[in-house]
């Protein structure tokens, strides 16, 4: 595998006069204000659910090395390695990148992190010379894969994912190229909502472009660019702190993927975490051999995956540009599950395996600084996309379920979000209101609350999973699911208990049997007879259940997080009958007094398959399938 | 005859008396946070001497009282409100809890998720179901209502929300299960959300309705002593109470919607920079008012202030439309720090008003944005607030030089030259954000200030902006309290019909227009309005089919729309979605979602008469000199001292100068021109004239 995060010595910036360090401030603030207006254009006039709530998209600033100079709140397993495809790009067209460009680029064996993720880039020019790129990644609906979605574990090699684009002009100097266009839209599904996302992604773009246009004009682009250069210093130095704080030493962890699409099951991840200094590197090196499906890694989410637990380690308030990036290399062998070879599907790289590539760095560091790392989350389990294809006079209709999310981990000091998402998200998305659900699409909502006993339990407890049952009212709805940690739940950490896993059922209201389905898979659900249940993941615990505030335990049980039971058992306090309970203070204390004599592992599970929800929910004449295709 | 507004602030409670001739009396009044009543009534004492008269003579003379409070806010953001329940639809009482499932803060793995408003076990589910037509899919259990209002009396609940899937297009439901509450719980109040705010969107409409029925025992009781107080004191009619929405209404309309009074004061700014720019000829402003903890901006276009439907009270959706005041952390009493990286930031954090700025002396030992004016000579120590409150320039010196200059290597005066630069670049921001990044060019519009220390910044601020007009009303130091004095009546109505510009059924829609219609000008006659004075202004929430968000865009009214209504109304959505987006797809139709009616009863303005510009000025003469940074220059220098109270109508002040007054104080930069016009407001021409 070749080196790491290639730092080019800067060329494009110029001396800019004397440090003053009011200015830095007040340009520094304008780069990120620029990348909040790009965000807010792109949220509000997206068209896609993907885009306008789960926010599976990206916006920054690089410059023109290109190192980026900002991405405010974007996605970091977009942004980590962004820089690689905005380097790409300008290779591609050297010599020929003139004002007024737009370049789209989507190609996971370039140095895109996967099929789906389009990158939309402008470059800005400033007296003359190139010194900035405006650029946006947004994940497509559609990439018109073999079956509808843009994100198949089931794809057996990069062809059956859809479309594949190497740089390509998509606007010359402000024209459309309306004939590339045309060819991107004819290969493509809801190709009038993917239009309107790619207007949304450019909209976005040249808002960036005239503002920073602006600000060159404003300071002089050579003022700009020598604040461009204190910027990436500033958060340089600032990460150097803070990793230097961070105990020296080689640290290791190990994690399991449900499956690979095709049934292989406990797919092995492994790290080694080595922090020396200011700087850190992480490893994933003997990892197990690449998925069949489209669980692998792509080059650009390798390099993203290992470095963005890092950046919600060190103060929130540092920039994450370029400054923090570079002191965290990765690596990881080529043919892995982490980084796979050519022509192998990376259709699912920003989730499936960089959420366990994440996890895995949390469960090596947790014990090493228990106050920064937080216990595991939902790794994009029960977020099923569904279909009709317009039977009973419906037009063709999908749309992507946010609301039955998994969760995420508690941290020291605070319990866990609910509807997570993912590690890739970090709890950055937003759910479709019921109500626009059941307006736009031929389906109604029966349920959507709270599962008890989701939580992972801790002294702070995981984010609840959550029950959401879906009932179609025309079609057979095509299902398709591509999540991970249903069968190898969220860690809990430092004493805390694992999530609850959950996992995804259709059940036929006539006979009362349930058919189970793993986390991955592709089939349908009848209208006449059936309705669609998922039942996502609580987050994990951290710090051990029975130091939780007992008053709170007694709340939790009231409010119906946690059971009567698992409090007397796992929280060691011990309730009254009541809605609105009374604690037990002498039985709490004699249970409390016995569970603080039981070890409990640092970070649990330690074996792959260690949820018990399937077993659990399994009864008679129910069955399970595995990776199921349509 | 006058009109009075009454603003409870943090700090200070302000009144405003507006004669019939439009000259304005201002009185400020220490805020009591145990009993806001009784700085009320010390206020109009004050007031009332102000006008050398008794407080029963100028209630009497009042033809109107409206009043902000803070009484609702307050008790969302302190979170001490009583015990309340919610009813939702069975399977879904976790809405409130889920939100819109966004965690803020990416990177932050320590933002705990906020508390809901209601314990969980008091959310009770119900078997009921309504469907996105109307119709019933599962009927509503009454029994179960009862026994959950059993329960939650049971449990101490003052006040029930009740919120069920679709009782937007259905509301029978809801009513029927409030009525039951009723039955049960006769003590309890009881808020329908459909009642307060039929949008499509559970998660906003159920929380319009549980924080309607938070903030609803708080105010009744307020509200019924407010009345009898203050009618007890002399006035006549009711007082009105000033509402979100940048309108007032009387008690019992804002009782029946009670997230209508949260943030009522900051809502009346738009108000009184309106008024002032129309008596000036100006139809589009940018009002900024700086406080102790925050710097407030709304944009205000066509005479008319922008209006938003995502206003969050702590984190929690207030539901309804809103005039859109743009706050951040940016004031007087905002800390400034340099981090670990070197880099000088200021604020969010505040020193409040205890132990307040440095320069209080009341132990405040962090450099604030006050300390930072009085380190560059534009306060002065000994005449802060009319002489009220004396400042300590030493400690001030000592707070900028510890934690600004020292850390940057910077003398005390280039720090907190520093520090005003950062201050001002955040405000600048937040102008930028309501205009520039809503496709507005700020230059085309006129600055107005209010806050005592607006007028230090208001220079700055427009250079940057590239704003040439800037407004300094004399009333900037209590801009909201006048702004409730010429604020009009205002209740918004909506209702949902979906449709697509080419699917719409136009009869349907000339029904629902008829319809609210009927019920806001019913409900003005019900105010005493006449029919001239009532206006009702339609808008409809439209996006592209597939879309997520919608556009909120002003519609014309029709008896009856055919085509041309339509085309009109979908230019004026691509035009719109272009400007604010950068691209238009007309080959698309428009989807509808809400449609808006609002009903304005006009209050006839005691003066609305133009202020002409003044033809002749006079250069005034200054009363000294002071000592004070020019950020042009660089460097101290000394500049002319004038006094806001010596200046008279046809004065003008050349800048550098600085222009002091009891609540206000104005900095002007080097071909900053002053004019004093015949309102005694302040208009100064930025950047023209001079040498």
């Amino acid at each position: 595998m070749e080196p790491t995060q290639t730092m080019t010595t800067p060329t494009a910036t110029a001396a800019g006069g004397d440090y003053d360090p009011i200015t830095f401030s007040v340009i520094l603030s304008r780069f990120d204000a620029i990348v909040e207006e790009m965000t807010r254009v792109l949220e509000k006039s997206a068209w896609t659910s993907i885009l306008a709530l789960a926010h599976d998209y990206s916006c920054a600033i690089y410059d023109a090395v290109p190192r980026q100079v900002s991405m405010y709140d974007a996605l970091p397993i977009h942004t980590a390695s962004l820089h690689i495809a905005v380097r790409e790009i300008a290779e591609a067209f050297e010599g020929e990148i003139n004002p007024g460009d737009v370049f789209l680029f989507n190609d996971p064996y370039s140095g895109n992190t996967h099929v789906g993720d389009f990158v939309t880039a402008a470059p800005v020019f400033a007296d003359g010379r190139l010194v900035f790129w405006s650029v946006t990644k947004g994940h497509q609906m559609d990439t018109g894969a073999y079956i509808p979605s843009s994100v198949v574990a089931s794809a057996a090699d990069i062809y059956q994912e859809g479309i594949t684009i190497p740089p390509m002009k998509m606007v010359e100097e402000g024209v459309l190229r309306e004939d590339f266009f045309r060819l991107l839209l004819a290969n493509l599904r809801y190709a009038d909502l993917i239009e309107g996302d790619l207007r949304a992604q450019i909209g976005s773009i040249e808002k960036a472009r005239q503002r920073l246009e602006e600000l060159c004009a404003q300071y002089g682009t050579d003022v700009v660019l020598r604040y461009v250069d204190e910027i990436i210093g500033y958060s340089s130095r600032r990460a150097g702190q803070e990793f230097a704080s961070m105990p020296d030493g080689t640290y290791t962890a190990e994690g399991w993927i449900d499956s690979d699409g095709f049934g292989r099951e406990h797919i092995r991840v492994q790290v080694e975490v080595e922090i020396a200094g200011e700087e850190v590197r992480v490893d994933y090196a003997g990892s197990d051999p690449q998925a069949r499906g489209g669980a692998n890694g792509s080059y650009a989410t390798s390099q993203a995956a290992g470095a963005v637990p890092f950046l919600y380690y060190i103060d929130a308030d540092i920039p994450h540009n370029h400054g923090v990036i570079e002191r965290v290399s990765v690596s990881a062998e080529e043919g892995t599950v982490c980084y796979a070879k050519f022509p192998a599907s990376t259709s699912v790289a920003t989730i499936v395996p960089s959420d366990l590539m994440q996890d895995v760095v949390n469960r090596a560091m947790v014990e090493a600084m228990p106050e920064r790392v937080p216990a595991g989350g939902a790794r994009c389990g029960n977020i099923p996309q569904f279909a009709g294809n317009g039977a009973d006079g419906h037009s063709p209709w999908g749309f992507m379920l946010f609301n039955n999310a998994g969760a995420g981990g508690a941290a020291k000091g605070n319990d866990g979000w609910p509807l997570w998402y993912n590690q890739a998200a970090l709890g950055g998305m937003k759910i479709q209101p019921i109500e626009q659900l059941e307006l736009l699409y031929p389906v109604r909502i029966d349920r959507c609350e709270i599962d008890v006993d989701s939580v992972g339990f801790g002294q702070w407890l995981g984010g609840p999973g959550n029950i959401c049952a879906v009932r179609p009212l025309v079609d057979e709805m095509v299902t398709i699911t591509f999540g991970d940690a249903a069968s190898n739940p969220p860690h809990g950490a430092m004493g805390g208990g694992q999530g609850s896993g959950g996992g995804q059922y259709v059940e036929d209201e006539q006979t009362g049997k349930r058919r189970f389905v793993s986390s991955s898979g592709a089939f349908k659900v009848d209208h006449t007879r059936e309705v669609y249940v998922g039942v996502s993941t609580g987050g994990g615990g951290w710090g051990n259940p029975h130091e939780r505030d007992a008053e709170q335990v007694r709340i939790d049980v009231r409010d119906g997080i946690v059971s009567r039971e698992a409090a007397a058992e796992v929280f060691g306090v011990v309730l009254s009958a009541d809605a609105d309970p009374v604690i037990d203070a002498d039985a709490t204390a004699a249970r409390r007094g016995e569970l603080a004599k039981v070890e409990r592992p640092v970070v649990s599970p330690t074996e792959p398959n260690a949820s018990p929800w399937l077993k659990n929910q399994m009864r008679d004449g129910d069955t399970y399938e595995l990776d199921p295709l349509l | 005859m006058l009109r009075i507004g009454i603003d409870i602030g943090g700090t200070f409670t302000d009144l405003t008396a507006l004669e019939e001739s439009g000259r304005a009396h201002l009185w400020k009044e220490p805020t009591t946070p145990a009993d806001p009543m009784a700085a009320i009534l010390t206020g109009l004492e004050g007031l009332a001497g102000s006008l050398d008269r008794p407080v029963a003579e100028l209630l009497g003379e009042a033809r109107l009282l409206v009043h902000g409070t803070t009484i609702a806010t307050n008790t969302v953001i302190q979170r001490n409100g009583p015990r309340i329940g919610l009813l939702a639809t069975k399977g879904f009482r976790d809405v409130l809890y889920f939100r819109d499932a966004w965690k803020p803060e990416r990177f932050n793995m320590r933002f705990a998720p906020p508390e809901p408003f209601v314990e969980r076990f008091l959310r009770r589910g119900v078997s009921e179901r309504i469907g996105p037509a109307g119709q019933v899919v599962a009927p509503l259990d009454e029994d179960e209502v009862r026994r959950h209002a059993a329960y939650l009396g049971e449990h101490g609940v003052e006040a029930v929300a009740v919120a069920f899937l679709w009782s937007i297009v259905n509301p029978d439901h809801e009513h029927r299960a409030a009525a039951i509450l009723r039955e049960e719980l006769p003590d309890a109040y009881v808020v329908c959300s459909a009642d307060v705010v039929p949008e499509i969107r559970e998660w906003e409409r159920t929380s319009a309705a549980v924080l309607s029925a938070y903030v609803l025992p708080g105010i009744d009781a307020y509200f019924g002593r407010l009345k009898s107080d203050i009618a007890a004191a002399g006035l006549g009619e009711d007082p009105l109470i000033m509402q979100l929405n940048g309108g007032c209404a009387p008690i019992d309309e804002v009782l029946k919607r009670p997230v209508y009074a949260l943030h009522s004061g900051p809502a009346a700014a738009p108000a009184a920079a309106a008024h002032h720019a129309g008596r000036r000829g100006l139809r589009d402003v940018i009002t900024i008012d700086m406080g102790g903890t925050s710097f407030d901006v709304c944009l205000v276009r066509e005479g008319r202030a922008a209006r938003s439907r995502s206003i969050r009270v702590d984190q929690q959706p207030v539901g309804v439309e809103a005039v859109a005041v743009h706050s951040v952390g940016a004031g007087g009493g905002s800390i400034a720090y340099v981090d670990e990286g070197g880099a000088l930031n200021v604020g969010p954090r505040s020193a409040g008003s205890v132990p307040g700025p440095a320069a209080y002396g009341a132990g405040g030992t962090e450099p604030t944005v006050t300390d930072a004016n009085v380190v560059l000579g534009y306060l002065d120590p000994e005449a802060f607030l009319g002489g009220r409150r004396e400042l300590r320039a030493d400690l001030a010196e000592q707070a900028i030089a510890a934690g600004v200059g020292e850390p940057l290597g910077l003398d005390p005066v280039a720090a907190a030259a520093g520090v005003i630069r950062v201050v001002n670049a955040s405000m600048t921001a937040a102008v930028r954000a309501v205009s520039v990044e809503r496709g507005l060019d700020p230059r085309n519009f006129a600055l107005v200030v209010g806050g005592g220390a607006g007028g230090l910044h208001a220079s700055a601020l427009a250079r940057d902006l590239g704003i040439e007009r800037v407004v300094i009303p004399r009333e900037a130091g209590t801009l909201c309290a006048f702004g409730m004095t010429v604020t009009d009546v205002r209740h918004d109505y909506l209702q949902p019909l979906h449709c697509t510009s080419d699917s719409l059924d136009s009869a349907a829609l000339d029904a629902l227009y008829a319809g609210l219609e009927e019920r806001g000008r019913a409900r003005l006659g019900d105010d005493g309005f006449a029919a001239e004075e009532i206006r009702v202004e339609r808008s409809v929430d439209a996006r592209y089919p597939g879309q997520v968000y919608e556009l909120t865009v002003a519609i014309p009214a029709a008896e009856s729309y055919g085509p041309e209504h339509l085309a009109q109304i979908e230019d004026a959505f691509h035009a719109e979605h272009e400007r604010q987006f950068g691209y238009r797809r007309e080959e698309l139709p428009v989807e509808f979602l809400h449609w808006r009616a609002a009903a304005v009863g006009r209050m006839d303005l005691l003066h609305e008469g133009a202020v002409a510009a003044v033809a002749t000025t006079v250069a005034a003469a200054p009363l000294g000199e002071r000592r004070v940074y020019v950020p042009a220059l660089g460097e101290v220098a000394a500049v002319p001292l004038f006094k806001v109270e010596a200046l008279a109508t046809g004065s003008r002040v050349d800048g550098p100068a600085v222009v002091a007054g009891d609540t206000t104080t104005i900095l002007l930069e080097p071909g900053d021109v002053l004019r004093c016009d015949e309102d005694d407001s302040f208009l100064i021409e930025v950047g023209k004239g001079g040498d």
